[in-house]
């Protein structure tokens, strides 16, 4: 299994033509490493939730390649894609959008029920609810639990299939500060745990604290750290 | 259960506006079917009812130019030995003129149908007896029953009152002879022989210098499906007689060919209103689908295919069309049980013949059941279009 689990070749994404058009992403070349901690951070609209598309494969560059688990994602048909997310990739959002007709419980199994490997999921979503703290709230419907609460379970739901990597899109930007703080804490402690890759989206990279890597976007280019230095690109 | 049958089931839950809105459109659609059959299938089947009842039985046997000369005795027994036969009867019809006297005053005198019968062998085929309202059927040569809107026109005679009526003969004579009034005869809806005057078969052969022959044969059965063999049978065994006879749906078909189409306007009416509540599903299943705009982005983003949200909402159709058409074919048995058990007339006349058509309520409740199903199709493809970024949007 090779050390590398996220690799961008060339990256770009380019929205709207002639006097319209919009680089959202210039050129965005860079690898993520099995386990790694990574926060992507940058001001608004540098384009960073448009390179966490990318690497959701719920947008397709305008050119370039997303390998993932060493797979060139990019020529896959939208049936592969769906079910490649489903496997290889978790999703923790801002608004945790857990499903408001479901209970806790059900919205962590939802992945694997859609993956049709129903075979102890249930039992695996409660070890999961449990390490998150939730095993008090799992057969509440979603819509009765609290923000915190909601987001520990959507990181349950986005380990359940044991992913590649675990994209977080400001996960705590809907939070407090305390709770946001132990939804951070949790996320590096099941990072830790179970060696899991997280890359997580944010503009407020304070709130992290110490993290395995930082990569910068502004103005659609991508830059290792947290300082841009001018005119230099990233390369990895 | 499948994730997705519980999805579907949980969400149409969780929205009770929009699934009873559905179900009602659905099953409201079938209530109105349910009503025009009772209504008018039910007026249809009264008015055959009351035809074969009062007119035609359930095979009616005539002579294809006049009169059956054949002895009516032989014919009856004929009949009476076919074990699908209860019983069978002779008429003869013709008209009259006839004038009635009060105190000795002339006060009127116009035509009216005169209907023969045998007083034995009519009450096991007709139930015109069962109409009389005042006094008794025809019992001898020189009574005569007199039906109600005949009484009106002649001034409102009572029983016991004389009556002459004037009949031409074969040859072209007329013949004078004077009844007693012995009864009067009122159907409901005026389906029976309330126009007609009714007297003894023999009297009217005699005024028609007809003696032993007979205009026409009513047969009663048992069974009325077996009308056609009968009919098959009896012209089998007769083929040489010129003998014309008919099913009831035969003989009434003059009569309500015209009514068969008002029904079958009426159901297409029906039909539209069903298709109109599809309309109705189309729209609240596109609310739906637009209320779980941003699941329907999460589940595509955690790995869900088009064909997942499709069975999701094909589903949720499913589900409306299953709950209304329960609901409607439940509304709509229990119409017609109601106007069964309060024997439902019409208008307030004639009863109507409430049946329970078996193959038509699974007819309704499938169909209603499909065009929901066909109604989600749309809204379910619409769903699967969302792409997963731009669907979370809507948070």
């Amino acid at each position: 299994m090779s050390d590398i689990v996220l690799e961008l070749k060339n990256v770009n994404r380019v929205f709207g033509q002639g006097d319209t058009k919009v680089q959202a992403l210039d050129n965005v070349t860079f690898s993520v490493k099995r386990g790694e901690f990574l926060l992507i951070v940058g001001s608004s609209g540098s384009g960073k939730s448009t390179l966490l598309n990318m690497i959701g494969l719920l947008d397709k560059p305008s050119s370039g390649q997303v390998f993932i688990d060493g797979t060139n994602t990019t020529k896959l048909s939208d049936n592969k894609i769906s079910a490649f997310r489903n496997s290889k990739l978790g999703f923790i959002f801002q608004f945790s959008n857990l499903l408001a007709d479901l209970t806790v419980l059900e919205n962590v199994m939802l992945p694997r029920n859609i993956q049709r490997t129903d075979q102890n999921a249930q039992k695996q979503a409660i070890e999961l609810l449990r390490s998150v703290g939730l095993e008090n709230q799992m057969h509440k419907r979603a819509n009765k639990v609290s923000g915190g609460q909601a987001q520990r379970a959507a990181i349950a739901r986005g380990l359940i299939n044991h992913p590649a990597i675990v994209l977080a899109d400001e996960p705590t930007g809907n939070l407090d500060s305390v709770t946001a703080e132990t939804v951070i804490q949790l996320m590096k402690s099941m990072a830790k745990k179970l060696n899991q890759t997280f890359v997580i989206v944010t503009h407020d990279r304070h709130q992290f604290g110490e993290v395995d890597r930082i990569i910068t976007i502004k103005d659609g280019r991508a830059f290792e750290g947290e300082d841009v230095p001018p005119k230099m690109e990233l390369t990895v | 259960m499948d994730y997705r049958v519980q999805l579907a089931k949980r969400m149409l839950s969780n929205k009770k506006g929009s699934l009873i809105g559905a179900v009602l459109a659905v099953s409201i659609g079938i209530l109105v079917i349910h009503v025009n059959f009772v209504i008018f299938q039910g007026l249809y089947d009264a008015i055959v009812r009351d035809l074969s009842s009062y007119r035609f039985g359930d095979v009616l046997v005539t002579d294809e130019e006049s009169f059956i000369t054949k002895s009516d005795i032989f014919l009856v027994n004929w009949f009476e030995r076919i074990p699908y036969v209860e019983a069978a009867t002779p008429r003869v019809q013709s008209s009259a003129a006839i004038n009635v006297t009060k105190n000795g005053k002339l006060i009127e005198e116009f035509r009216v149908p005169v209907i023969g019968v045998d007083p034995f062998r009519d009450p096991r085929v007709s139930t015109a007896h069962e109409t009389v309202t005042d006094g008794q059927y025809v019992f001898s040569r020189n009574s005569v029953v007199v039906g109600s809107r005949v009484v009106s026109d002649l001034g409102n005679i009572k029983v016991g009152d004389s009556l002459q009526i004037k009949i031409t003969d074969r040859r072209g004579e007329d013949q004078i002879r004077r009844f007693i009034v012995t009864g009067i005869v009122t159907s409901p809806g005026g389906q029976g022989l309330d126009s007609e005057i009714i007297m003894h078969i023999d009297s009217l052969r005699d005024m028609l210098d007809r003696d032993g022959e007979t205009g026409e044969i009513l047969v009663k059965l048992n069974d009325p499906d077996k009308a056609s063999d009968v009919k098959n049978y009896f012209l089998r065994t007769f083929p040489n007689d010129e003998f014309k006879a008919e099913t009831i749906e035969e003989s009434a078909e003059a009569a309500l060919s015209g009514f068969r189409s008002g029904i079958a306007m009426i159901n297409m009416i029906g039909y539209f209103g069903m298709m109109s509540s599809a309309f109705a599903v189309v729209t609240i299943q596109m609310m739906l689908v637009s209320s779980k705009t941003r699941e329907v982005g999460v589940m595509r983003a955690i790995g869900a295919k088009r064909k997942d949200i499709l069975i999701i909402f094909i589903v949720q159709g499913m589900m409306i069309g299953a709950l209304g058409a329960g609901l409607g074919t439940a509304m709509g048995l229990g119409y017609t049980f109601y106007a069964k058990e309060t024997k439902m007339t019409f208008a307030g006349s004639i009863p109507l013949e409430v049946s329970y058509d078996w193959e038509k309520v699974i007819q309704t409740a499938l169909m209603a059941f499909s065009l929901a199903v066909i109604a989600s199709i749309y809204p379910s493809y619409k769903a699967t279009k969302l792409q997963p970024v731009e669907a979370m949007r809507y948070v």
